[in-house]
């Protein structure tokens, strides 16, 4: 074809020239590409964060914030060696409820505890679900189981306490909620036909650091619970350790530390799938009016939560980023722009003599043109390739990003307690949760999409230009021009 | 062919008006050789443009087969320019990137003339002019000759009515001149072309049927002197 031999000859002719376009035009491209795939490694990166939290399908979840406790309706666990354990403690453990304090002298304290939340009626999950924009609703139970063996007379040696998450899994929606986020990684998960068992899924680094397996035991709220599966949770996002059925969850826990209230027909936490994307504010808005009193959180308001590096990269990548692309790309545009015309003036006596043997104008225009466009894509072509590279460069040299969640997760609650001990005080859980993720940029097909359609518009304009310069091109004019 | 009347162009040149033609009256005869003789600036060239329907009058009317091209539209012209009439130049003006072959080609693009019968087409008009063994030969790689060869076997492929040339020999020594001329002058016989040739030689001009002399913007027509 005439066509292409011509654009291949004058491509091959103006190597230099076209060389310097094209990997102008590739720079530009390839720091889109690289800047986008950041991009999206850091968005990759909070949905990690908050899906652990949540569960992926979950859009909007909703809380109620524990009562505020005054001075005098404080709980208070405080485990320590004799004589270390509080004001007239002389022994092993000291528990004040509601300012009622006594010692604790030998024994095991084993406590399943919503603190982090008020707990909400299991009758408002179906209340949500019943919502028009809603797709689904599933409550859950996020507990705090905690542990300790109470120095006696006899062995005066405190063993230390220990807490774990427990998250009442609601077997009617598997696919909501945190578990719905991991994967099984030996054993099985939790079942519908699992909602009276004392069964278990585990998290596996709570099961590595605890030597726990499919088959193990492990002990919930004063109950053995057998251990049927492991689960793998993204790294470094805080997801609960054990999960249980919510029934089960129910039936043992309690409001507070050795309170007697259970939470059958409670849940502390609803997730909740909008019907579309778009309607994730009205259903915000919906669930506030049926529920007040609650938090009502989406994924994007608790993603605005987010603090630390990986706030800041994703600023970074999303501002700066952007910006410099758009620089970058609108210089290469303009340095294509100007040589293309530059070129269209060197063989304005070529045109001419093409427009005296009878070719169309719009014919000259469209060698330009398919001249221009291909040195588009050569540079496209080159700019994805550099995409990809600055990708992999980013993701190996990136350092982890922290993010630190201000939002109540009823993740771990303990903190130092007087020599050397461990307390448990309501409140601990809300927090600031910080977990640790790797930024992975990967090069979406979306990217390269991009890509090829900036390298298309980089060589429209530029041929434009060259085009505009040979429509008004004048033949007795372009075979009078000396070159 | 050809009737041209009170024909003028000006340009502008410095806010000034420069006339390069002044009132030219012509008639050209369907199968007529005419040369143009003058000095340089004297607008021989200008005619040629005017003739080739590369340019518009500022005045009067240029008849080229009963359509008066001055007030075509500019597609009229491109396809009056891709059907009718070939064009020669003194720099021969072939297209560096392309070869012998693809230069004559460059002609029947115009036309949508399809590959096979445009590549044929081309292999046989540089046949015609003797260089079939140079088509694939890029212009760089052939002599002054040669290229102006290849640049008739382009004006002449598309089978045109009319030729023009501009100097066609103004850059070629004397015996390759005379190759030119003596091609020219074969072509036009067999082909029945009307041949208008602008040259500063009078050898050349001599061989034609009349020769038109420009001076100052204005023709005047004489028959060629004997040699």
């Amino acid at each position: 074809m005439f066509f292409l031999t011509y654009l291949r000859r004058e491509l091959r002719r103006r190597m230099r020239q076209s060389v310097v376009i094209a990997l102008g035009l590739a720079l530009g491209i390839g720091l889109v590409i690289t800047v986008i795939a950041a991009s999206s490694g850091v968005k990759k990166a909070q949905s990690a964060v908050l899906s652990s939290l949540y569960g992926v399908g979950t859009n909007v979840t909703v809380t109620k914030k524990p009562h505020p406790l005054g001075n005098g309706s404080k709980n208070q666990i405080t485990v320590g060696p004799p004589g270390l354990g509080g004001r007239g403690s002389g022994g092993g453990a000291r528990i004040c409820n509601n300012g009622n304090c006594h010692t604790l002298n030998g024994g095991k304290i084993d406590n399943l505890t919503s603190m982090a939340y008020t707990p909400i009626s299991q009758a408002s999950v179906s209340s949500v679900a019943g919502l028009p924009d809603v797709a689904a609703a599933a409550g859950g139970l996020i507990l705090t189981d905690t542990q300790a063996t109470i120095p006696s007379q006899a062995h005066p040696s405190a063993a230390a306490p220990s807490s774990f998450t427990v998250d009442g899994v609601d077997l009617g929606h598997l696919g909501l909620g945190p578990l719905s986020n991991g994967k099984i990684r030996s054993g099985r998960g939790l079942a519908s036909g699992d909602a009276a068992s004392d069964v278990a899924v585990v998290d596996s680094n709570y099961a590595i650091a605890n030597k726990l397996d499919t088959g193990s035991t492990i002990t919930i709220g004063k109950k053995d619970f057998k251990v049927v599966g492991i689960v793998k949770q993204p790294q470094g996002t805080g997801a609960p350790d054990v999960y249980i059925p919510l029934a089960r969850a129910q039936a043992l826990a309690t409001t507070k530390p050795f309170g007697s209230t259970h939470l059958k027909d409670k849940v502390n936490t609803i997730y909740v799938t909008a019907a579309s994307a778009a309607d994730i504010s009205t259903v915000q808005r919906e669930i506030s009016g049926l529920l007040p009193g609650t938090t009502v959180t989406t994924a994007s308001s608790l993603a605005n939560q987010v603090t630390g590096s990986l706030s800041s990269t994703a600023k970074l990548a999303n501002e700066l980023g952007k910006w410099l692309s758009v620089l970058v790309l609108i210089a290469a545009f303009a340095v294509a722009s100007l040589l293309t015309v530059a070129a269209v003036s060197r063989r304005v006596r070529e045109f001419g003599t093409l427009k005296a043997l009878g070719w169309r104008g719009r014919r000259l225009v469209g060698q330009v043109m398919g001249e221009s466009i291909t040195t588009g894509l050569i540079g496209g072509a080159i700019g994805v390739g550099l995409g990809f590279a600055g990708a992999a460069l980013i993701t190996k040299i990136a350092p982890k990003l922290s993010a630190t969640v201000n939002e109540a997760t009823g993740q771990h609650f303990f903190g130092a307690g007087p020599g050397g001990g461990v307390s448990a005080v309501p409140g601990g859980p809300t927090g600031p949760h910080a977990v640790s993720v790797p930024l992975t940029a990967q090069v979406s097909l979306a990217a390269i999409i991009v890509a090829v359609a900036l390298a298309v518009a980089g060589g429209l304009l530029a041929g434009s230009f060259g085009g505009w310069r040979i429509v008004r091109l004048r033949p007795a004019v372009a075979l009078a021009t000396v070159e | 062919m050809y009737t041209l009347s009170g024909v003028a162009k000006n340009y502008q040149k410095s806010g000034r008006v420069v006339p390069a033609l002044r009132g030219v009256d012509l008639v050209i005869d369907d199968g007529e050789w005419l040369a143009v003789q003058g000095r340089t600036g004297h607008g021989k060239t200008t005619l040629l443009q005017m003739l080739g329907g590369l340019d518009r009058p500022s005045a009067g009317t240029v008849d080229f087969d009963g359509q008066n091209l001055a007030a075509m539209r500019e597609s009229q012209l491109t396809r009056v320019r891709a059907t009718k009439i070939g064009f020669i130049f003194q720099t021969f003006n072939l297209i560096p990137t392309l070869s012998a072959a693809e230069n004559v080609e460059a002609a029947l693009v115009p036309l949508r003339v399809p590959t096979g019968r445009r590549r044929d087409q081309a292999a046989a008009a540089l046949e015609s002019v003797g260089l079939a063994d140079r088509a694939r030969h890029l212009p760089s790689e052939l002599s002054g000759g040669q290229q102006q060869r290849v640049a008739i076997a382009r004006a002449l492929v598309k089978q045109p009515r009319v030729l023009l040339a501009d100097e066609p020999t103004g850059n070629l020594d004397e015996d390759t001149r005379d190759e030119i001329i003596a091609l020219l002058e074969t072509l036009w016989r067999e082909r029945g072309l009307t041949l208008v040739l602008v040259t500063h030689d009078s050898p050349v001009a001599r061989r034609a049927q009349r020769v038109a002399v420009m001076s100052k913007g204005m023709l005047t027509l004489r028959s060629p002197s004997p040699s």
